[in-house]
């Protein structure tokens, strides 16, 4: 079968609020600030917006209607993202698809929460009901307990080791010092990975995000609409989204990516090996592992072998979340699906400040609702500049 | 301290948590002949084959650890008082995984649980409802 690009859709610009560990701001407001940032951004009034696609955690009792009628918009296309950490590349596809068939010309995908600790691991405990009645009357741990089992499981299957998934982290952390928004402010070193306070074996405190209040946004338009004087344009090449794969295999330690890369590839004309930085979902570094195999960047089982050769900071040969990542610039909830997104535009359009590498095009990928032992959802989307 | 969190009885799950609470592991199997396979968790149809006929069946409890970790940071306060312990998850002999606790909590983490036998036993979680933890088969 046949697969339609996305032509005549552009990435008109992008907003990121400030990442914060802690914030008396509500949800509302954040959600505001990261969309007043885009709308910059892309040089668009607010009343241009007639499409709006919302993913926030700590949203409910409102919902995308709510936040629309908040805002005082008239959208004429809705969605809201039930993929976790896969909704904002999600919702991007999705709205670009609205735009091809004229159900909206300016679609703004936005992603926020306001988060700390506590509030992470309360909405964990009851995060759907297989969760809330299967995993959390034994003391699961929340999402670190799941991806301990599921990092221990690549260890024993692969032989990768704490040195090897320590090693990003570092990458990463060096990569977050060139980002003034990132959280963490200072370097880390191995032995500061390999000896931090434990949280679920063989996790300690460095492979897991910080949970934080902060919100994205990405604007999406008919080519036609952008304003000469918005930046350069970033164009999807092509992308993809995948649920409950493979059925009944949580263990499997593939993500599902598999299942469409193929055709994802085949839509943007270029492969792997074209890509000029990647932008991985890393709630944690044994699913950036599982990313790169996935997405046919190595073979499975293979990617510590493919890191250590490889230099992922930006400076390096292969830079991997150029920004930091979540793990450390932050996890602000269902953010974190779009902080790739932001940080690879940011990259395309060469505004990324000090962290700028010189990429013509690159990949990014989403991940999440954890559900009954693994995230359910995964997408991933080829980005190219101008 | 706030109650542990507890599984909410639904009419689908009635029958695994009030076998847990006589000591026993229940499991849904498809009715279906050409399926036959084992469901946990409890479903409202079968996510093998998408019949909708389950029956229940006691399953033997026994079970191989799939992974394990040890979990020093719960996600619940009422956890805290038991950390660090073994959340592990259970490939059951049946088919079906399952996640659980092990009862044992004094191993030292460089000894690798992956494959190890394990047979299900059932504490007192809550005052309304018993749940499956595992011990070990065989002695370290």
């Amino acid at each position: 079968m046949a697969t339609v690009g996305y032509d005549g859709v552009v990435i008109a610009g992008v907003g990121q609020t400030r990442y914060e560990k802690r914030s008396e701001k509500t949800i509302q407001r954040v959600l505001w600030e990261a969309l007043d940032a885009a709308l910059s951004s892309a040089r668009f009034p607010m009343r241009r917006v007639d499409g709006l696609a919302v993913t926030a955690f700590v949203l409910p009792p409102d919902n995308v209607t709510i936040v629309a009628e908040h805002f005082g918009l008239e959208p004429r296309w809705l969605s809201q993202g039930a993929y976790g950490g896969a909704s904002g590349i999600i919702a991007m596809l999705q709205a670009a698809r609205a735009i091809q068939a004229g159900d909206a010309d300016v679609v703004a995908c936005l992603t926020a929460d306001v988060f700390d600790v506590a509030a992470h691991m309360d909405l964990m405990d009851r995060f759907n009901s297989s969760v809330r009645d299967y995993l959390g009357p034994y003391g699961f741990g929340g999402p670190n307990g799941i991806f301990a089992l599921h990092t221990r499981l690549y260890m024993d299957r692969y032989g990768a080791t704490r040195e090897d998934f320590g090693a990003q982290a570092i990458a990463q952390r060096r990569n977050a010092l060139l980002n003034p928004n990132a959280l963490f402010k200072t370097p880390l070193t191995m032995e500061e990975y390999l000896n931090a306070r434990p949280i679920a074996y063989p996790l300690g405190l460095y492979d897991c995000v910080m949970p934080c209040a902060g919100g994205d946004c990405v604007i999406l338009a008919r080519e036609d609409l952008v304003s000469a004087g918005s930046g350069r344009k970033v164009r999807i090449l092509g992308g993809g989204e995948t649920h409950n794969f493979p059925v009944e295999d949580v263990f499997s330690l593939r993500g599902g990516w598999e299942r469409f890369r193929d055709r994802m590839y085949e839509q943007a004309g270029i492969g792997p090996s074209d890509m000029d930085f990647v932008q991985l979902y890393d709630d944690y570094l044994v699913m950036e592992f599982v990313q790169l195999e996935s997405l046919g960047f190595c073979p499975p089982g293979t990617a510590a072998e493919f890191l250590r050769k490889r230099d992922t900071t930006v400076s390096g040969n292969f830079p991997i979340n150029t920004g930091g990542g979540q793990l450390s610039a932050g996890q602000a909830g269902a953010s974190g699906g779009m902080i790739g997104v932001v940080e690879a535009v940011l990259q395309l359009r060469g505004e990324a400040g000090a962290r700028q590498v010189r990429p013509r095009r690159g990949l990014v990928s989403g991940y999440g609702m954890v559900a009954y032992g693994r995230g359910l959802s995964c997408s991933a989307a080829v980005l190219a500049g101008e | 301290m706030t109650a542990k969190p507890s599984p909410h009885l639904t009419p689908i799950n009635e029958p695994f948590l009030r076998g847990c609470n006589q000591n026993e592991f229940w499991l849904q199997r498809c009715a279906l002949a050409t399926c036959r396979k084992f469901v946990f968790y409890p479903r409202v149809c079968c996510p093998h084959c998408g019949a909708g006929t389950l029956t229940w069946e006691r399953a033997t409890g026994h079970g191989q650890i799939v992974s394990f970790s040890l979990v020093s940071r719960p996600q619940h306060d009422s956890f805290f008082p038991e950390a660090p312990f073994y959340f592990i998850a259970v490939r059951l002999e049946e088919g079906p995984l399952f996640f659980s606790r092990l009862h044992h909590q004094d191993i030292p983490t460089e000894i690798n649980l992956i494959g190890r036998e394990v047979r299900a036993l059932f504490v007192q979680h809550t005052p309304e409802q018993r749940l499956p933890h595992f011990q070990l088969a065989d002695p370290l």
